[in-house]
This record gives C-alpha cells, sequence and structure tokens, in this order.
C-alpha cells in the first residue's frame, strides 16, 4: 500500500487526469440518470405485512388522501355568492385531468336522507344555486339536521364549508399544486377566502422543500468550511485540495447511484452532509501531520514531505475510512431501502474521500508545491505549549473528566427516555408557516385533516358486519374514542349509514339514532341506502359480502402521539371483536407513515449497535489489542448518548432525518479516536514516557481533531439559518455531535487510555 | 318509474317492427319507434340481478315482479326473494304519463311498514347497480337531441346507430349512442359517456326472446368501464297479458309478500 502510494507520487498528472476523467463519466451519467423520488410510498418496504394489508384495504374501500379546499366567508356561507363559489369551484375540481370526478365530495354534491311520518326523501342539499331568503334558509336547517354533514362538509359556525378532492398517491407535484392554488385563488373576492390543506399538499410540499432546501444551503454551507478551512490550515492549497476531496466523493457516491439506477431519495440528501462532516477530516489530519513536519524539517523538499506524510498517515487514515464504511454498511439491515441505500453510497463515499485523500492531495502536493508554512512559528509553538499544558491537565485532574462523562452519562439517559418518534409531516413545518396555518383553521373547524382508517376484518365470515350485537361494538368504541379524545374530531363508518337509516325511517326520531335490533333489519336498510342513496358510498365502508368495514377517523393532528392514542382506544376493544371472529387492522398513509417511522429508528438502533461491535472488532484485529478496540468506541458511545438525550431534553422528536444522525456518531467518532489512538500508540513507542506521549498525541491529532471539529461545527451551524425546520434541526444536531466527539475524545478517551497504561507495559 | 323492467327492455332499445323501414327516418324518429313498440298490457318474470365488482364479487339478488300499463300510469311491484336478510321487501312504483314525478314505496318486513320514498335525483343508481333509473327507461325522448350517425353492421344485423346528446348541461351523461337494430328496432348496444365525454358505460342486450307476440329483452348487462363493475339482469319465466289485476298494485299487497 505504501509502496504504490509512494509510486503514485511520481505521477501526480495521471492520478488528477484519471479522477477527473471518471468524474466526468459520472457527472455525465448523473445529468442522465438521476432522479429524485417523491412518491412517499416508494420509500416504504412494500412486502411488509403492515403495508401490504394497508394498500389492500385502500384498494378495497378506495381510501385516498383528501385535498381539502375550504371557502371561508366572514357572513356566513348562507348567501347565493358563496353557493355559487363552492358550485362552481366543486365543478371545476371535478373537471380536472387529475382528480376523478366522483372523488371530489362537498354540499354540492352530497344527498341529503331525511325521514316524516310517511316516508323518506333523497335530495340533493341544492342543485340550483338558492337565490330566495327562504329557500337558503331552508337549505340551512337542512344541513343542520343532518349529522352526515353538519360538522363535517359545512362548520359549525356556518362560515366555512369544505370540498375535499381525494387523489392517488402519485399524483402530486408541483405544477399540480400551482393549478389548484390558482384555481382556487380565482374565486376569491372581497368576503370569500380560500385555504388548501390536506396531506398530499403537506406531504408534496415537504418532500419538494426539503431537498429544495438542502440545495439551497449545501453551497454556504461548504464556502464556510472553506473558509474556516483556510483560517485553520492557512494555505489556499491545502484547502482547494481538502474541498476537492470532500466534492469529489460526494460526487462519486451520487454518479454510483446514477450509475446502479438508484433514484434520489429525501434522505440521500443525508449523504453529502455525511461526506462533508467525515471527508475533511482526513485532509486536515493528513495537512496537519504535514505542518508539523515542515516545522522540524522547515527545509525538506516537497518529495520528502509528502512521502513522510504517506508513511504515517496512510494508516490511520485507512484504518478510519474502512471503519466507518463498515459502519455504514450496517445500515443494511434496516428493512427500508432507501436507508440501505443511502447506507451503501454514503460508504463508497467515505472509501472514495480516502482514495483521495491518500492520492489527490500527495498529487497536489507534486504538482503545485508544498503549502507555505508562514510565520507563524511563534504562534505554534504557543499552540504546541497550550496542548501540552491541556494534556497534563487532563491527566492530573482526569477524576474530573470521568465524573463529569458519569454525570452526562447518567442526563443523557434519563432524556433518552423521553426521546420519541414522530411521523409527522406537518411539525416539520414553520410554526407560522401558510401550510401549519391552514391546517390549523380547518382542524377548528371540522373534525380534522389527519385520517386514520381502522379495518375490521371479519376473514371469511360473511355477512358479520349486518349483525347489530357487532354493529353495536363498533358504534361504542367510535363514540368513545370521539368523546375521550380531544384529537379525534369526528369517525365515519357502516353504523353511521345504519343509525341515519333507522332515524330516517323512523320518522325522524331522535331515539332512533341508535343501531337496530335485527340482522334483518340492517340489511333491509342496507339495501333501502342502495336503492335510494348513492351505493359508491357504501363501498367505502363495507365490502361486498359484508365482512369487512373501514371505520375512518378524523384527527386534528398528524403526530404519531395522536395516532398511537387513537389506536391505544381501540386496543382496549380488540378482546370483544375477537369474541366475533373479527381482528383490527389498520390502513391508509397516516398508519402507514407511523409504521414507516419506528422501521427507520428500530433499523437505526439495530444498525448503531451492530455498527459498534464491528468497530471494537475492527479496531481490535488493527490495533491487535481487544482493550483498544473498547477503548475506541467510547467517543461514538458518548456522541450517541448525548445526541439522544439532548433530544430528549429539548424535546426533538427522531424523525427519518434525525434518527440517521446516530451514523455520524459512528463516523466521526472512529476518525477521532483512530487518528488519536494511532498517535498516541506511535508517540509511546517512540518516548516510552506517558506524560510526553500524551503530551504530543495532544499537540499533534489533539490540534487535528479540534481544526477538525471547527470547520464542520462552523459549516454546519449555516443551517441554523435553514428555512427548513428538520434541516435546522440536522445542522445543530451535527454540530453537537461534532463537539461532543471532539471533548470526549480529547479528555475521557485520553483518561482512559492513560490508566490503561496502554504501551507502557514493560516499564 | 315507468314499469321499469319491462322499460329494461326498452331502453334496452327494443324494437318494434317497422314496416316503413326504407324511409328516411330522423334519429328522432328511430328513437321513437324503439321507445315507443308495444310491449304488451301486464307482464309478469322472475328477475335476477348480478353486481359484480371490479375484484369479481358478487351480489346476487332474485326479484319477483309484476307490471301493468293502465293507460295514463304504469304500475309495477318487485319482491325481494333472496337474499334471505331482505326475503319480502318490497318495492312499489307508480310512473306517470304527464310530467308528474313517479310515486314509490318501500315495504320492509323487518320494520313491518310501508314507507314513501321521493328521490329527485333521475340520476340514481338503481339497486346498486350499474343501471340509473334513467337508464330503465324513466329518460324523456324530447330531453335529449337525437341525430342518425350512419348505419354499421354488428353481428350480422344492420343497424341505426343514433347519438343522442343532453339538452341539460348538467346531466350525468354527456351523450349516449344506441345501435338498434334496423329490421326489428330491437337495441343491440348503447354506450353511455360521462360528462367529461370519456366512455363510462356500455349496455350490451345478449338475449331477446318473443314471448306472446312481443319482444322481450330476458339478458343484459351493464358494464362500467371506468369502474370496471357490471350488473347483469336476467329475466326468466315471462308471462305477458296474464291479466294482473289491478290490486295487486297496492300498499296492502306490499306487505302481504308473494
Amino acid at each position: 500500500m505504501e509502496n504504490l502510494l509512494k509510486k503514485l507520487l511520481k505521477l501526480p498528472w495521471l492520478t488528477f487526469v484519471i479522477t477527473i476523467v471518471i468524474s466526468a463519466g459520472l457527472f455525465y451519467l448523473m445529468k442522465q440518470n438521476s432522479r429524485m423520488e417523491t412518491d412517499l410510498d416508494k420509500y416504504m418496504p412494500q412486502d411488509h405485512p403492515a403495508f401490504v394489508y394497508s394498500d389492500k384495504a385502500e384498494d378495497w374501500f378506495d381510501i385516498n388522501d383528501g385535498i381539502i379546499v375550504a371557502i371561508e366567508n366572514q357572513n356566513g356561507i348562507y348567501n347565493s355568492e358563496t353557493l355559487d363559489t363552492l358550485k362552481q369551484l366543486t365543478k371545476s375540481l371535478q373537471k380536472l385531468d387529475e382528480i376523478e370526478k366522483a372523488d371530489v365530495t362537498s354540499l354540492y354534491t352530497a344527498d341529503n336522507i331525511v325521514g316524516d311520518d310517511v316516508g323518506m326523501d333523497v335530495k340533493r342539499f341544492f342543485k340550483r344555486v338558492p337565490k330566495s331568503e327562504e329557500k337558503i334558509e331552508a337549505l340551512q336547517q337542512n344541513v343542520k339536521s343532518n349529522e352526515m354533514v353538519y360538522g363535517r362538509l359545512v362548520s359549525k359556525n356556518e362560515k366555512v364549508t369544505i370540498i375535499v378532492a381525494e387523489i392517488k398517491d402519485d399524483i402530486f407535484s408541483q405544477e399540480f399544486y400551482n393549478e389548484i392554488l390558482e384555481l382556487t385563488a380565482s374565486f376569491e373576492t372581497d368576503n370569500i377566502k380560500i385555504h388548501v390543506a390536506g396531506r398530499p399538499i403537506v406531504e408534496g410540499t415537504m418532500a419538494l422543500l426539503g431537498p429544495a432546501d438542502m440545495k439551497r444551503m449545501v453551497p454556504i454551507v461548504l464556502l464556510v468550511i472553506a473558509l474556516v478551512l483556510f483560517v485553520m490550515l492557512r494555505s489556499i492549497k491545502s484547502t482547494i485540495l481538502t474541498m476537492a476531496v470532500v466534492f469529489f466523493s460526494t460526487l462519486w457516491a451520487f454518479g454510483a447511484m446514477a450509475l446502479f439506477n438508484v433514484p434520489i431519495y429525501a434522505v440521500s440528501t443525508m449523504i453529502p452532509v455525511m461526506l462533508i462532516a467525515i471527508g475533511v477530516a482526513d485532509g486536515i489530519h493528513l495537512y496537519s501531520h504535514l505542518q508539523l513536519f515542515l516545522q522540524k524539517k522547515p527545509n525538506a523538499t516537497k518529495k520528502e514531505a509528502s512521502v513522510d506524510m504517506i508513511k504515517n498517515m496512510w494508516k490511520p487514515v485507512v484504518m478510519t475510512s474502512i471503519t466507518t464504511a463498515v459502519g455504514f454498511v450496517s445500515l443494511l439491515t434496516s428493512e427500508v431501502y432507501p436507508i440501505k441505500y443511502f447506507g451503501i453510497f454514503t460508504a463508497l463515499g467515505v472509501l472514495a474521500a480516502m482514495v483521495f485523500s491518500l492520492t489527490l492531495i500527495p498529487a497536489g502536493i507534486m504538482i503545485f508545491g508544498l503549502p507555505k508554512v508562514k510565520k507563524i512559528k511563534k504562534e505554534n509553538i504557543e499552540q504546541q505549549g497550550f496542548a501540552h499544558r491541556f494534556a497534563a491537565t487532563i491527566i492530573k485532574r482526569r477524576s474530573i473528566s470521568i465524573i463529569a462523562t458519569a454525570l452526562i452519562i447518567v442526563a443523557s439517559v434519563i432524556g433518552l427516555q423521553k426521546v420519541w418518534i414522530n411521523s409527522s409531516f406537518l411539525d416539520k413545518f414553520e410554526k407560522d408557516s401558510d401550510i401549519v396555518l391552514t391546517d390549523k383553521f380547518i382542524n377548528q373547524n371540522f373534525g380534522g385533516t389527519t385520517q386514520l382508517n381502522l379495518i375490521l376484518d371479519a376473514g371469511n365470515n360473511k355477512n358479520a358486519f349486518k349483525k347489530p350485537e357487532v354493529l353495536k361494538l363498533v358504534n361504542k368504541m367510535q363514540n368513545k374514542i370521539e368523546n375521550d379524545l380531544q384529537i379525534v374530531g369526528n369517525s365515519f363508518s357502516l353504523t353511521d349509514y345504519i343509525t341515519r337509516m333507522n332515524k330516517v325511517m323512523n320518522a325522524d326520531k331522535e331515539e332512533f339514532n341508535v343501531i337496530p335490533e335485527t340482522n334483518e333489519m340492517v340489511a333491509q336498510y342496507l339495501l333501502l341506502y342502495e336503492m335510494s342513496g348513492d351505493p359508491e358510498n357504501l363501498n367505502k365502508v363495507v365490502d361486498y359480502d359484508y365482512q369487512k368495514i373501514n371505520v375512518t377517523f378524523q384527527l386534528k393532528s398528524d403526530n404519531s402521539k395522536a395516532i398511537n392514542s387513537t389506536i391505544d382506544i381501540i386496543e382496549t376493544f380488540e378482546d370483544d371483536f375477537k369474541k366475533h371472529g373479527i381482528v383490527a387492522k389498520y390502513a391508509g398513509s397516516g398508519y402507514k407513515g407511523l409504521v414507516f417511522s419506528d422501521l427507520i429508528l428500530e433499523g437505526q438502533i439495530l444498525s448503531l449497535i451492530l455498527s459498534l461491535i464491528i468497530v471494537v472488532i475492527l479496531l481490535s484485529i488493527m490495533f491487535k489489542n481487544i482493550k483498544i478496540g473498547l477503548i475506541g468506541a467510547v467517543p461514538i458511545i458518548i456522541t450517541a448518548l448525548i445526541s439522544f438525550g439532548t433530544m430528549g431534553f429539548l424535546n426533538i422528536p427522531l424523525s427519518t432525518t434525525t434518527a440517521l444522525l446516530s451514523s455520524i456518531a459512528v463516523g466521526i467518532g472512529i476518525d477521532y479516536a483512530v487518528h488519536f489512538i494511532e498517535q498516541y500508540k506511535k508517540n509511546a513507542l517512540e518516548t516510552g514516557n506517558i506524560i510526553l506521549t500524551a503530551k504530543k498525541t495532544m499537540a499533534h491529532s489533539g490540534r487535528a481533531i479540534l481544526f477538525n471539529a471547527v470547520v464542520v461545527i462552523a459549516g454546519f451551524m449555516v443551517l441554523l439559518f435553514s428555512v427548513f425546520p428538520p434541516n435546522r434541526a440536522l445542522g445543530a444536531l451535527v454540530s453537537l455531535n461534532m463537539f461532543t466527539s471532539f471533548i470526549g475524545t480529547l479528555t475521557v478517551m485520553l483518561v482512559i487510555l492513560y490508566s490503561g497504561n496502554l504501551y507502557f507495559k514493560k516499564q | 318509474m315507468k314499469n321499469f323492467m319491462i322499460k329494461t327492455v326498452s331502453i334496452a332499445l327494443l324494437i318494434a317492427i317497422s314496416f316503413g323501414a326504407n324511409a328516411q327516418l330522423t334519429g328522432t324518429q328511430i328513437i321513437e319507434k324503439t321507445y315507443n313498440r308495444a310491449t304488451g298490457e301486464d307482464q309478469t318474470s322472475q328477475l335476477t340481478m348480478t353486481l359484480t365488482n371490479s375484484r369479481g364479487q358478487t351480489r346476487v339478488r332474485e326479484i319477483t315482479q309484476f307490471s301493468k300499463d293502465f293507460g295514463n300510469v304504469e304500475k309495477s311491484i318487485m319482491f325481494f326473494q333472496s337474499p334471505a336478510d331482505v326475503k319480502n321487501t318490497s318495492f312499489m312504483s307508480w310512473s306517470y304519463d304527464n310530467n308528474k314525478s313517479d310515486d314509490q314505496w318501500i315495504y320492509l318486513p323487518a320494520l313491518k311498514k310501508t314507507k314513501r320514498i321521493s328521490s329527485d335525483s333521475k340520476s340514481d343508481y338503481f339497486m346498486g347497480s350499474d343501471f340509473t333509473y334513467d337508464d330503465l327507461g324513466d329518460r324523456k325522448i324530447d330531453a335529449d337531441n337525437h341525430k342518425l350517425l350512419k348505419t354499421e353492421l354488428v353481428n350480422g344485423k344492420s343497424c341505426y346507430v343514433v347519438k343522442s346528446v343532453s339538452k341539460d348541461d348538467d346531466y350525468m351523461y354527456s351523450k349516449t349512442i344506441t345501435w338498434i337494430d334496423k329490421s326489428t328496432y330491437v337495441g343491440v348496444k348503447k354506450e353511455f359517456y360521462d360528462e367529461d365525454d370519456e366512455l363510462l358505460k356500455i349496455l350490451t342486450i345478449k338475449k331477446v326472446q318473443k314471448v306472446s307476440g312481443f319482444y322481450v329483452v330476458t339478458n343484459s348487462e351493464m358494464k362500467n368501464v371506468q369502474k370496471n363493475h357490471k350488473t347483469s339482469i336476467v329475466l326468466s319465466g315471462v308471462k305477458i297479458n296474464t291479466n294482473i289485476p289491478a290490486s295487486k298494485f297496492t300498499e296492502r299487497m306490499m306487505t302481504r309478500g308473494m
């Protein structure tokens, strides 16, 4: 290896040409092949039982997410202007190519079933917009007395009415959203305000906003990192070459994705984040070594300097990179494909960064000459003096480090308990953003914008859901959930049709707003509804053989706590349902999101543990000492613990992005630990003096680690100015991880190394 | 509602034998001849309605039906035989020749009450089937503009092809196209186009029988091509002109069952 690298030193131009030619090829591939995946369903493991069932149920009951268009008139909606807007907008939405006509629901399309002494009447609420006051008043009364509409399509304060347009999963695009916004805006007047909300909008906007924000922020991050790098390394050449390593490794990672036809997922935007944080490290350590070498031997040639750099540094660079890469490869255990891909291609990028660090940087020195060692000797000596004093203090007062670490670990474990997973999309937006405000507005006036579908499945038991005792149980569950949970605005199922029919057929008397007593009565009401109402409506709540029903809950929040609290109550009914041979399952995008987050988290924790084990084993092998393997894991463990603990205390929920951050703890922790230990080992063997070893290591590796931490922290602090809150959390947490890794390595790991008395056994 | 099973038939565009076949008929005249053909005074039959959804699941309903033409009013009464849980549920409708809307009653044996039903939407689907009440014969001829498009061979029969466009923009069908057997004025098939002018449903007449000298469609299928649903209606035991008494079509009879 060392010889190969030394041979390459003779052909620096060739190294550059090969790198650039391959990169150009990959860049061309990216141009050709790369595509963004915005359909969130594609992110989910298609063969997971929960998703398989949900997909089937979505098909049986035509469950889709709906775009909600709210028409608001502060003077009330019961006037011909608002009603006409409602009618025209409903019809316009029905005419859009992306929307099926039958999938649009509003007061204009709904049926009003009413009863009196002699019979039953099925009417549209209105077909022609009512003009006279009597007619408008009659409409108002009809709506008020129909529970299937009042509070669902028209708000109880009668100032807002909604149109729900269901769309298929893969329909949403920026163009479509703009089309809807343009259409609705064209209906706005001085009196009428129109709001657009619903999960497809939230999901779609998020899928577009996150990566778009990253695209904007990453160049700024890189610029800041380059600037700080320059301040640290004091050389334009070194800065450019270190940045080139990051640039090329990212390009290769994405190029490889294009090569294997892997689309870019939202989590893939984390790949550059990882590579920036990890990729600069090798360069910094190499140049840091070079600088120290030149301080000792100011008259060395560039060849001598490069050879020394390679000789001393290739091992730690290879070790850190391979361990980090293996850590990322452990993400293959995840069931979620985008995360598997993230792991593989980040690992690839890390290895690419290793190759570029060991080839491009020496080649750069050969071609462009040594970085100038400016007149900073005095300052440098001061730095060295500080490093020595720092190391001495740490060792002298080692109990402080140990106690502090113990306290921090305890605190982190406490914080850890508070960490919760959130699959919410809305929580990822600014609290005062349009999308959040509109959602809040609709949730205040209606049942809720988030939908949870409960599928009650009686297997092959035909007509199970015509039995009154079963329907009563379903009704009881719905009532309990609606009453107990503030967050659940309303629920809807077959029982609502049956109680309504019972009431209507009994002269609209309220005491008949219940499930009737006999099987036949239920069957006959259902037949009657089919004959008089729209049977398509029934297909959305019950299957053809009455073996399965779909109960829809409308929630005022899409966060995991809300969905879980509903599921908790449903579970208390599971035993009762079992007695009837009925099992409860779930469907819909809200539920899938929940399962998906759990899967991601599970996978993350699993891979974190796995990668820790791998790191310990690899380090043990590399250093031929199991103790070193264990010590090397210390910064990783501390970093991960503090990271999760902080999230718990600051109430930052785990989400797809924040969960991935544990990987960065592994990547950075290894870098720091390996460089430090390798240097420590070398110094120990050279000096044979434990204090001197600690001092020298601190001045060499400690210095490089400090540079590295400062550079990356400065870079990621930029993300705090991001407009997309998850990216802000990302910036803060990456910075925090860098900081704790840095502190952990230089304090407690040094103390353990010292106490372990490694490499000094013979004395 | 106009005696609707018979109309099924007729919408289904039955026939009427035309003697002036050579004359250049207009679209409207062809449709009139098809609608106004003789169907007999009364009819009794067993009707099997099979609904099939996109997953191939079916719902089968067996109904005994009686209908009779009283000149200015057509009356029909239907008794559900199966499924068992709706047995003896009955449905009666009186459909008037003038613009008066239909009278409809339903009797639910579990409720032991007869109730009047009124419904203002004629585009409602009949019993959850793919047929609307209009499809079954309640559509007035002058609600559409009819145009003879061409003549065409279907299954070896020379057919008129008539396009009917709704006069009302809000109507659920933008247009329908009907194939009518030129020699017998029996409907062969009909296509229904939705508001966006896309093909929505296809009605196919699968079997026409001659009973007591009248043509009766005994097997027809309506397929919703957008939803991939279909409904088949098969008639058996068809009897025509058996002098059903007027007392058969009363609320009291509805409660008595078959």
